[in-house]
């Protein structure tokens, strides 16, 4: 009684809860259909009916008679691509709105920390230099190569002191030191295949996506999510200083070390999964402060979902631009992501 | 000289001389990819880019003028073995341009256009002139081909092994055994014609046909056959369509659209390189019958399903054996 009563009380106080509750559906609607076109729409076409179909076979046990190999395409290739698609583009994008906040950096992003370039070399390592002796995937060697330079870049930057100028400048030395031995590797290769492999690789790719990876990535990227929703205040305290995030009784050195850490896994996972997706974490958080705002409690959501949107729509893209053949993700985001980079940097000049 | 001279005469008396020996050879000119060559002289040693180039000189019996070697895609052919045991290897891959240029060879030969041509990753052919060693591509990397656009190149016509044949010629007239070369380009037609034969008893109407070489990794995109390649000569040969519509020479094409175009037969790299997961012929096996999507293909649910020699798959004499062991594996398929 007291319960319908406060929210009533709550309704009446705060009128734009509908607005809010319109704005979830239109969101989620948005996300929904993006799935729906992003199972339909591919190399080969597959008929609306038959997605359906196999759809309502495998969620709703209905016995639509589908053939085989194209039931199996929907359900063991095409939903689970769309789906990782979708918690990158999240995971990505969070990590670009925490690490802008944290930073205080327009232009920060996963890559600024050379997670990116710490994966790249990983999955290079592997490749060409056979480390592991066979027994691990690019995608391994990707994880290990992220986690590795984030510990070095890290280190790096509380060795020089610990603040946010230490870690731009660290993960820039940290990049350019793991794109060094990246190149390094490739140069020592010789073979125009291998390359050729790791350039599929390196410049994103989500053909091999199956069930096992959206186990990994959907519980990643909602732990990313669940970890910025309950650090929502902290973040928007962040975004006037470290001192001033102090002064509001956010425990910086332990938040700092949570959210990152939280960023960082993400970004190696997602990007071990499909390789290395550039811009979003950029763009994304920048594209969604223009349109809500910057307060956090509608950044995290709306980066979260626009993100995922974004990389679903992307990976739409990067299927239909040759025909019968697929352009790198990493290509479609970069040229989306690129010019949006550029009016960043024109904004910030304008402002500062 | 005198020598040659004699013998050649003595061959013209008896009615054997090919009419390429007749006369003088020397100063030799031809046009290879694009670069006019002249030699005066058979060259005294070769370094060889690639082992398709390599496995020819073998061929020729000129194995004594290989001083060194590099770009191996697989173990040398078997009756090869002692031979190449005993010439150094400059690298497995690539050389390093200096290291080929110390061996002073009076010919490079390569394989491939990328590893002397104009972003020759060794180095240029005007490189290798300015220091006075001539360059030898193999004529199948250039004939109707452009190797400016796609990965691997992208072909204008279909790969014909005249290309290949013309290599043999050109290396056997360059090195002054022409008559070796026209015996081994004889032989490997022969074999070729009794291979196509065998194949079209078959009188397939309805097969096709996929060529998988490897992949980046297990279950992305796999590098397939384009249309115009070595594999393209040889479905046409067998009478099989490949599935596969790029003129690219080892595009990357999804599981799905492979899947749907349900080929006939799958055809496998076998190769010793063992850099990506899917290099393992037997793990493409275990791939293709364990994934939700390839293991509902027509070819592997009837394990139709065939392994050949990557380096089968490239341009070179090795073709021929790779159309034998098609036409061999064709009958007991149980194809239409």
């Amino acid at each position: 009684m007291t319960e319908t009563a406060t929210l009533a009380g709550r309704l009446r106080v705060r009128p734009h809860l509908w607005l809010l509750v319109w704005r979830g559906a239109f969101g989620l609607g948005l996300l929904l259909a993006a799935i729906l076109a992003g199972v339909v729409i591919g190399e080969t076409p597959l008929p609306v009916a038959t997605v359906t179909a196999e759809l309502a076979n495998k969620l709703g046990g209905a016995g639509f008679p589908v053939d085989p190999i194209d039931a199996a395409i929907v359900w063991n290739y095409r939903i689970p691509r769309i789906l990782v698609a979708a918690a990158c583009g999240a995971g990505l994008a969070l990590s670009g709105v925490v690490l802008q906040a944290l930073i205080r950096n327009a232009l920060a992003d996963p890559y600024l920390l050379g997670v990116s370039a710490g994966a790249s070399t990983g999955a290079v390592a592997v490749a060409i230099l056979g480390v592991g002796g066979g027994t691990l995937g690019l995608s391994t060697g990707a994880f290990i190569g992220a986690l590795l330079a984030f510990a070095l870049v890290s280190t790096l930057a509380r060795a020089a002191g610990g603040g946010s100028a230490q870690l731009v400048l660290a993960g820039i030395a940290g990049s350019q030191l793991f794109n060094a031995l990246t190149s390094f590797f490739i140069a020592k290769s010789a073979n125009a295949e291998q390359a050729r492999g790791i350039m599929f690789w390196l410049l994103g790719n989500l053909s091999g996506v199956r069930w096992p990876d959206v186990a990994l990535a959907g519980p990643v990227a909602l732990a990313g999510f669940l970890a910025c929703c309950w650090h929502i205040r902290a973040l928007d305290g962040f975004a006037f200083g470290a001192q001033s995030a102090a002064a509001l009784g956010i425990p910086v050195r332990w938040v700092q070390a949570v959210l990152i850490g939280a960023i960082t896994l993400m970004t190696a996972v997602m990007v071990s999964l499909v390789g290395s997706i550039g811009f979003v974490g950029l763009v994304i958080p920048h594209a969604v402060r223009l349109a809500v705002g910057p307060r956090h409690g509608r950044l995290v959501p709306w980066s979260a979902l626009a993100g995922a949107v974004f990389l679903i729509v992307a990976d739409i893209a990067s299927r239909m631009l040759i025909p019968g053949q697929v352009v790198s993700i990493g290509v479609v985001t970069a040229l989306v992501g690129a010019p949006g980079f550029a009016l960043i940097l024109i904004r910030s000049r304008r402002r500062g | 000289m005198f020598v040659r001279f004699l013998t050649a005469a003595l061959l013209c008396a008896t009615g054997f001389a090919p009419p390429v020996t007749a006369g003088a050879q020397y100063p030799l000119k031809l046009q290879n990819c694009g670069v006019d060559l002249t030699f005066d002289q058979a060259p005294d040693s070769a370094v060889t880019l690639g082992q398709a180039a390599t496995e020819i000189l073998y061929s020729l019996g000129l194995a004594e003028k290989v001083t060194a070697t590099s770009v191996w895609f697989t173990e040398v052919l078997p009756e090869f073995r002692d031979t190449n045991a005993g010439i150094e290897r400059l690298a497995d891959n690539d050389p390093s341009f200096e290291s080929v240029v110390a061996r002073k060879p009076g010919l490079v030969a390569a394989q491939y256009e990328w590893h002397v041509g104009p972003q020759g990753i060794v180095a240029t052919r005007e490189q290798f002139a300015d220091v006075g060693i001539p360059t030898y591509v193999l004529p199948a990397d250039c004939w109707h081909k452009d190797n400016a656009s796609g990965s691997d190149g992208t072909r204008s016509t279909m790969f014909e092994m005249q290309s290949v044949y013309a290599g043999v010629n050109e290396l056997g007239r360059i090195f002054d055994v022409p008559e070796r070369a026209e015996a081994l380009v004889a032989q490997l037609q022969a074999r070729e014609a009794a291979a196509s034969d065998k194949a079209k008893a078959l009188n397939l109407q309805d097969a096709s046909a996929v060529f998988w070489f490897s992949s980046a990794e297990m279950d992305v995109d796999p590098y397939v056959a384009g249309r115009k390649g070595p594999p393209g000569y040889l479905m046409a040969k067998l009478g099989l369509r490949n599935i596969v519509e790029s003129d690219e020479e080892w595009p990357a094409i999804s599981w799905e659209t492979i899947a749907r175009a349900n080929p006939s037969i799958i055809v496998i790299a076998r190769m010793d390189r063992r850099r990506y997961e899917a290099d393992d012929h037997e793990k493409k096996i275990a791939f293709l019958k364990s994934d939700p999507v390839t293991r509902q293909m027509d070819a592997v649910e009837n394990d139709r399903i065939v392994i050949l020699d990557a380096h089968a798959m490239d341009p070179s004499i090795r073709n021929i054996a790779a159309l034998e062991t098609l036409a061999a594996a064709l009958p007991v398929l149980g194809l239409r």
